[in-house]
C-alpha cells in the first residue's frame, strides 16, 4: 500500500505519478488505469507476452527442424507406409465395419442407469416413510418404466440379435 | 536380394542443416545416454534381450530401458534372433521407419551369421542381419548372456559419440606389489 500515494490528486502506477481522476472529453470522470499512456503500456505488455508466448510455442519447432538429419538411410523406401509392425498394410485403414458391439454397448448404459438409480431405492424402501403410500411405488415403476422404453426401442430395432449387418450404400 | 540398395556403415548419418562440432559432440552424448531400442523380438534372443530389460540386469542404468513400440521413435533396432526370409521385409520396413541417426545391434549368432541354420540345403534362413541391414554392434553367444548385451550397448554408445562409460580397465597398468 505504501506506492499508492496519500494523496487525491496523484497516484504511482508502473512507477508513473498520474492525475487520479481524469476527465475525458464528455466530461465523466475516468479511473487512472483507462487513460490513454498506461493504456499504450499495457498492449505493449501483452503483445511482449504474446511474442514470447509464441516464441516458446514455435521455438522448439525451429530448433529442431534445424538440428534433426533431413533425410533416413533407405533399403526398401517404405518410410512412409502407415502401419508401423514392418507388415504391409491390408487395405485401406478409412474403411466400413460392423456396429453390432458399438450398439449394443450403448444400450448398456440404458441398465446401468437403471441399476444405478434402484440401488438407493432398494436400500431405502423398507423404512416406515416409504411403506405407508402406493405413490412411491407407482413413482418408481414410472421411472423405470420410461427408461426401459430405450430397451424396448432397441429390441424392436434388433439390437440383440448378434448379427452381421449389411447397409444399402 | 537387392544388395545394391544397401546402406553401408561407410556411409554416415546423413547431416542437418546447421552444424556445430562441440554441439554435435553434446548431442552425441546425449543419444548415448539415451538410446531408445525398438521392441522387436523374433526368436529365442528376445528372451535374453527381456531379461536384460527387467530388474536383475536392469538396462536402464544406462538409459536405454524405453524399448519404444513404433519404429518411429526408437533409434536402436537390436535383430535379437532368427532372421527368416518370411521376416525380412518386414525388419526392412522397419530400418526404414527409424529415424536418423539410427543404429542396428545384431544379437546372436543367428543374427550374425546364420549361427546353426548355416548348412547346406537350408532354404528359409538369413544368414546374418548384415545381408541386408548396415550392422554397427555384433553381440556373439547363442543366446548371449545379458551382460554380453549390456556390454553391447556400452560398446554402442563408446562407438556414436567417441565418449566412454568409464576406462577400460585393461588399459591400465597392474601396480606392482
Amino acid at each position: 500500500m505504501n506506492n499508492i500515494t496519500k494523496s487525491y490528486d496523484t497516484v504511482t502506477l508502473c512507477g508513473r505519478t498520474v492525475p487520479y481522476q481524469q476527465v475525458n472529453n464528455d466530461g465523466v470522470r475516468m479511473e487512472p488505469q483507462f487513460t490513454e499512456f498506461l493504456y499504450r503500456d499495457s498492449i505493449l505488455w501483452i503483445t511482449a507476452f504474446a511474442l514470447g508466448g509464441l516464441a516458446f510455442a514455435l521455438g522448439p519447432i525451429a530448433i529442431v527442424y534445424l538440428l534433426m538429419p533431413l533425410r533416413t538411410r533407405q533399403i526398401i523406401n517404405k518410410r512412409d507406409q502407415y502401419i508401423e509392425c514392418g507388415m504391409d498394410p491390408i487395405g485401406d485403414s478409412w474403411i466400413r465395419y460392423g456396429v453390432v458391439f458399438y450398439l449394443y454397448a450403448l444400450i448398456f448404459l440404458a441398465f446401468d442407469v437403471d441399476v444405478l438409480f434402484l440401488f438407493p431405492v432398494a436400500v431405502a424402501y423398507n423404512s416406515e416413510t416409504f411403506s405407508a403410500s402406493y405413490r412411491d411405488f407407482i413413482e418408481i415403476v414410472l421411472f423405470v418404466g420410461i427408461l426401459s422404453l430405450a430397451v424396448v426401442y432397441a429390441w424392436v430395432k434388433g439390437v440383440f440379435k448378434w448379427e452381421k449387418r449389411t447397409y444399402l450404400r | 536380394m537387392g544388395k545394391t540398395n544397401i546402406p553401408t556403415i561407410e556411409e554416415g548419418v546423413p547431416s542437418s542443416i546447421v552444424q556445430f562440432a562441440s554441439l554435435d559432440k553434446l548431442l552425441n552424448v546425449g543419444r548415448a545416454n539415451s538410446l531408445w531400442p525398438l521392441t522387436f523380438g523374433i526368436a529365442c534372443c528376445a528372451i535374453e534381450m527381456m531379461a536384460t530389460g527387467c530388474a536383475r540386469f536392469d538396462m536402464s542404468r544406462f538409459g536405454a530401458e524405453v524399448f519404444r513400440p513404433s519404429p518411429r521413435q526408437s533409434d536402436v533396432m537390436i535383430v535379437a534372433g532368427t532372421i527368416t526370409k518370411k521376416m525380412m521385409p518386414g525388419i526392412k520396413t522397419l530400418y526404414d521407419q527409424m529415424p536418423e541417426p539410427k543404429w542396428v545391434i545384431a544379437l546372436g549368432n543367428c543374427a550374425i551369421s546364420g549361427g546353426p541354420f548355416a548348412f547346406e540345403g537350408q532354404y528359409s534362413i538369413i544368414l546374418g542381419a548384415d545381408q541386408f541391414l548396415p550392422v554397427d554392434i555384433y553381440i556373439p553367444g547363442c543366446p548371449p548372456r545379458p551382460e554380453a548385451l549390456l556390454q553391447g550397448i556400452i560398446e554402442l554408445e563408446h562407438k556414436l559419440s567417441g565418449w566412454q562409460r568409464w576406462n577400460d580397465p585393461q588399459s591400465k597398468e597392474v601396480p606392482s606389489l
